[in-house]
């Protein structure tokens, strides 16, 4: 598994110099083009990290302060009423509850249906295998809003609009890929000889699935579990297309909340959304760093 | 381990043909689930947007208006031709192409940047660097919109700044500007990653190599570093473009009315128009083009497999 960080090997001063020296390039003095590329690089160092953090840190600001008149620098004032009254607006909390509560279960049901698949496609050779990942990663491929236009024909004869299940198989749907390609790579990769070791040890099938295997397989699957969680947390298209105004989650109340309540409010709830995506991100970062995410969607 | 272990002839090893009918039922699940919610569906709404406005159409077919009803046994090419006689349509679709297309290359020269100078340098700065570019994974597209939209306001951080400084910076809220800058944005990270997995790859004797043979720190990254990095360079090429030329979000909320991107344009005509046949044909222009796009990473994943096999 490559890592995403892995530098030209580094060796001590003197063996560099010896080397280079013998190569025949000699390390460049600051010439002006030296100076400038080292320009260009701190430009585009600060231009990325204003690209990136601007939007969030001013989106952040607004959540504390009283108001903000154009063009000064610094807000009118600063308080934490704003948190109040989100946390005490009953309609956000309904938001709020919808969300946590909807997200596991369709993380729960992703797994059930997709886990066993994804072991099948990592270890059994059959027909068409090959055409069926490619079929499931297709879904992604579609456009999902338009996907959601032809899902709601369909739910619109099955009664399906506007509930809990609906919007159930519709984030289940963008969770899909994850539950399959990730922990197929992540299965694929535990050696078989170690679980053939297990075997010769005396261990039944079960015990070496559960000891070795799964084991072996678990931060890819974790990986798969938490980019599906937020995958169904953060899904907004379908979920507005087939819930509203009915079922709204925290994502669907956003495209209102920016419409109706203040600026504040939206990013309070913007803060509040934005946790459990940082949290869980945190606690994969070493496995999306070090190649998981991005070694699983190439197909095997 | 026994001779019998060492060449997998024990009798525990599965023999083929059993080990396929249960691959098959175990992965049978998510294909089923597939087949039903998104498969189905898409049939049946090529079967709608031709006119055919019975079985599973009828319930969508009692609340639409401006409907057109099959005239052959295939159906009525109605709904397309309204759909194509319409201007907005047009304008919308040159919209969405071009604002992927650009938004997909700068997001391209951008990734590619940082992973070569993660590759090349490896120093703290270049690893910060890489880290950073993957903060947007992080952000919800909801919120990263509307902060990209607040950003780029008539209020926003560029027009405060520039207004102490004495000059007027553009407002580039609820332009197709913003809607670039959030396409960009949100791509920005898978895009990093598969570049950056792909360029590790290419082992540093092969670049000491062409250097030694006397090429330019440029020449040897465009001659052999990136062509060996080229099937990741497609993967991100082809997910980026396939996520922005069907998104919804990041126009929706930071994009101008119209000219629009047909992701929004669609939504538009299924809801608040209440056209919903005519919202299919749309979706399935931009099907055709996704799938296009699409074609293009599996040739490139077959092209791979066939070169390391």
């Amino acid at each position: 598994m490559t890592s995403l960080a892995r530098p030209i090997a580094a060796s001590p001063p003197q063996e560099e110099q010896a080397a280079t020296q013998a190569a025949g390039r000699r390390k460049p003095p600051w010439t002006p083009r030296r100076v400038l590329g080292r320009a260009l690089l701190t430009l585009f160092v600060l231009f990325l990290i204003v690209f990136i953090f601007g939007p969030l840190l001013w989106l952040a600001s607004w959540a504390f302060v009283t108001g903000w008149t154009y063009p000064n620098l610094l807000p009118d004032g600063f308080t934490l009423r704003w948190w109040k009254v989100v946390l005490t607006d009953p309609l956000l909390g309904a938001a709020i509850q919808n969300s946590l509560t909807l997200s596991p279960i369709v993380v729960i049901c992703s797994g059930i249906i997709c886990l066993p698949a994804a072991y099948a496609f990592a270890r059994f050779q059959f027909g068409g295998r090959r055409g069926m990942l490619i079929g499931l990663f297709a879904t992604n491929a579609f456009p999902k809003m338009g996907l959601f236009a032809t899902i709601a024909s369909l739910f619109y004869f099955l009664n399906l609009m506007q509930t809990m299940v609906g919007i159930l198989i519709v984030q289940m749907i963008g969770t899909i890929v994850f539950m399959t390609w990730i922990p197929a790579a992540a299965f694929a990769s535990v050696p078989r000889s170690l679980e053939e070791a297990a075997r010769d040890a005396g261990a039944g099938p079960i015990r070496v699935f559960f000891g070795v295997t799964l084991r072996m397989a678990m931060p890819g699957i974790l990986v798969a579990v938490i980019m599906s969680f937020l995958a169904s947390f953060d899904e907004a298209q379908g979920t507005y297309l087939v819930g509203a105004p009915t079922y709204m989650t925290m994502p669907t109340q956003m495209y209102s909340l920016v419409l109706n309540y203040p600026k504040q409010v939206a990013a309070v709830f913007s803060i509040l959304m934005a946790i459990p995506s940082v949290v869980l991100m945190l606690l994969v970062r070493k496995q999306i760093m070090g190649g998981q995410l991005a070694e699983g969607f190439q197909i095997r | 381990m026994t001779a019998e272990a060492a060449t997998g002839t024990l009798p525990q090893v599965k023999r083929p043909h059993t080990g396929r009918v249960r691959g098959l039922l175990m992965a049978l699940p998510p294909i089923v689930f597939v087949v039903v919610f998104v498969g189905l569906p898409i049939v049946n709404a090529a079967l709608y947007s031709l006119g055919h406005l019975g079985g599973l159409n009828s319930t969508t077919a009692l609340i639409a208006t401006h409907q057109s009803r099959a005239t052959h046994w295939w159906g009525t090419l109605g709904a397309y031709r309204d759909v194509f006689s319409q201007d907005r349509f047009w304008r919308d679709l040159t919209v969405t192409v071009v604002i992927t297309l650009i938004s997909t290359g700068v997001t391209l020269v951008l990734a590619t940047s940082i992973a070569l100078f993660l590759r090349l340098s490896g120093s703290v700065i270049s690893k910060g660097l890489a880290a950073l570019s993957v903060v947007p994974q992080f952000i919800p597209v909801v919120i990263a919109s509307w902060a990209i939209l607040t950003f780029y306001s008539a209020t926003g951080l560029p027009r405060t700044i520039a207004a102490h400084l004495g000059f007027s910076f553009p407002i580039w809220g609820y332009t197709s500007v913003a809607v670039v800058i959030g396409s960009i944005w949100t791509s920005l990270p898978f895009a990093v990653l598969m570049i950056a997995s792909g360029v590790q790859g290419v082992p540093d004797a092969v670049i000491e190599a062409a250097r030694d043979s006397g090429a330019s720190l440029a020449r040897a990254v465009g001659t052999v570093v990136l062509p060996m990095a080229f099937v990741p360079i497609v993967i991100a090429a082809t997910f980026t473009a396939i996520g922005i030329i069907g998104s919804f979000t990041v126009p929706y909320l930071t994009g101008p009315n119209a000219p629009t991107m047909l992701g929004v344009s669609l939504t538009n005509f299924f809801q608040a128009y209440n056209q919903p046949q005519q919202s299919i044909v749309m979706a399935f222009v931009v099907f055709i083009v996704a799938a296009l796009i699409g074609a293009a990473y599996v040739w490139a994943n077959f092209r791979s497999s066939k070169d390391v096999s």
